[in-house]
């Protein structure tokens, strides 16, 4: 590729470049949802899964379009700055490519280690994902293997530091004594969580018995268990 | 590699701040440059004196090398700021602001002051607000129960500041109502 032709790669004009509704958030009082970008699809995941209680389903196309598009742009800077030719305007503009690049991995990475902490404290008492086929379907290949990994080493460690020193009855994990807490435990869904409603949405029940009909643009606290399915279906966002 | 500790409960004010600065302001730019492909969409071209729309985060960026102006956003003037306290000190309710106002304005006070007319005041202003609207938030804390509790018209950073208290309040008040047929329905 020509160093011309590498600049001109920066520039909107190029077909490689599907933009997914350009339009942003207005800093106006709009509360209407324009098409999200791919980076406010991830956000949004972003947030909703810093929030969850619970372990939401893996954003694997919106995660590997934006680490293809990162790839795309970072090339793209590369080639230019290499080109002795590229002028100081030139700079100012690469810069601030760049300086979106960092803002995105910032955002995908924070995204990943959320998931990796979730995978991984779901896991820790309980082997909570190895036994739900469930939960294994909201994972990647990638942090299925981790939580494994990851279970596998705890579950050695209580074998050789506690559970081989007990009486054989009490050496398992799963045990369910009636009155105690169970040793396998899941998220709690009941948290409470701040949900915003991005449509209209169908009733859902409160824990009180009453249903709740959310408005759109609606702000509401409210236990995670009542929100999942909404939240599942996109119709609203953790904030 | 997992997410640190102190980021496990709740989002930072700094990562919200950074959210916001995905939105848009106007500029007045002091250099030209060409239309140009970001991944949150194409912005430019550039072209002084004209103003354009770009992202916060790229504003801020300019301002701070001198590149540019930034145009406050109309809610961010003593006008609207002045009508916006009587209005939340005369009436019960939360009075509506953009969602992120909290963090946009943080940002361009702390880069932009000389673009802001009478920066001083506003701050006072949104200062002012900004204590009416959280003793509010403390009442409505008397509305809480184990189901629901709705909150018109909050924001983003005012949400973040009530969270880890009212997750709490709420999370007391279902152990205390908890039943077995609620457990079950609700698989807890």
């Amino acid at each position: 590729m020509s160093p011309r032709h590498i600049s001109a790669a920066l520039l909107d004009d190029d077909e490689d470049f599907p933009m997914v509704g350009v339009a942003a958030p207005d800093l106006n009082f709009g509360v209407d949802h324009p098409p999200e970008t791919l980076l406010q699809q991830l956000v949004r995941h972003w947030l909703n899964e810093r929030h969850a209680p619970d372990i939401l389903p893996v954003q694997a196309e919106v995660l590997g379009a934006l680490l293809d598009h990162i790839r795309r742009q970072t090339d793209t800077v590369q080639a230019l700055r290499g080109d002795p030719d590229t002028s100081e305007a030139e700079h100012a503009r690469i810069m601030l490519v760049q300086t979106e690049v960092e803002r995105v991995k910032f955002v995908v990475r924070s995204y990943i280690r959320t998931r990796l902490y979730k995978a991984l404290q779901i896991e820790k008492f309980a082997r909570y994902i190895v036994a739900t086929s469930e939960v294994q379907e909201k994972l990647s290949q990638a942090e299925l293997d981790h939580a494994r990994r990851f279970a596998q080493l705890t579950e050695n460690h209580f074998q050789a530091s506690v559970l081989q020193s007990l009486p054989p009855h009490q050496q398992g994990l799963e045990d369910n004594t009636p009155f105690t807490p169970p040793m396998i435990s899941g998220p709690d869904k009941s948290r409470a969580v701040f949900v915003h409603a991005r449509d209209e949405c169908p009733p859902v029940r409160l824990p009180d018995g009453t249903t709740m009909q959310m408005q759109k643009g609606q702000i509401v606290l409210t236990p995670y268990a009542v929100v999942e399915q909404l939240l599942a279906m996109g119709s609203v966002e953790l904030i | 590699m997992a997410l640190p500790v102190s980021l496990r409960n709740s989002v930072t004010p700094p990562e919200l701040e950074l959210i916001a600065s995905e939105e848009l302001v106007e500029i007045i730019p002091l250099i030209s440059m060409e239309r140009t492909a970001f991944i949150s969409g194409a912005y430019g071209p550039l072209r002084p004196p004209n103003k354009a729309k770009i992202p916060l985060w790229m504003a801020i960026n300019l301002k701070m090398k001198k590149k540019c102006h930034i145009v406050p956003p109309n809610w961010l003037s003593v006008d609207f700021l002045q009508d916006r306290l009587a209005l939340e000190t005369s009436r019960q309710e939360f009075s509506q602001f953009p969602f992120r106002f909290t963090e946009i304005a943080k940002l361009l006070l702390d880069v932009a002051p000389d673009d802001i007319q009478n920066s001083e005041r506003i701050r006072s202003l949104l200062k002012d607000i900004r204590e009416v609207r959280q003793a509010k938030s403390r009442e409505g804390l008397q509305k809480i129960d184990h189901s629901e509790l709705s909150l018109p018209n909050l924001c983003s950073m005012e949400i973040n500041e009530i969270r880890p208290f009212f997750v709490r309040a709420m999370g007391v008040l279902t152990q205390l109502t908890r039943d077995p047929v609620a457990d079950s329905q609700f698989d807890v």
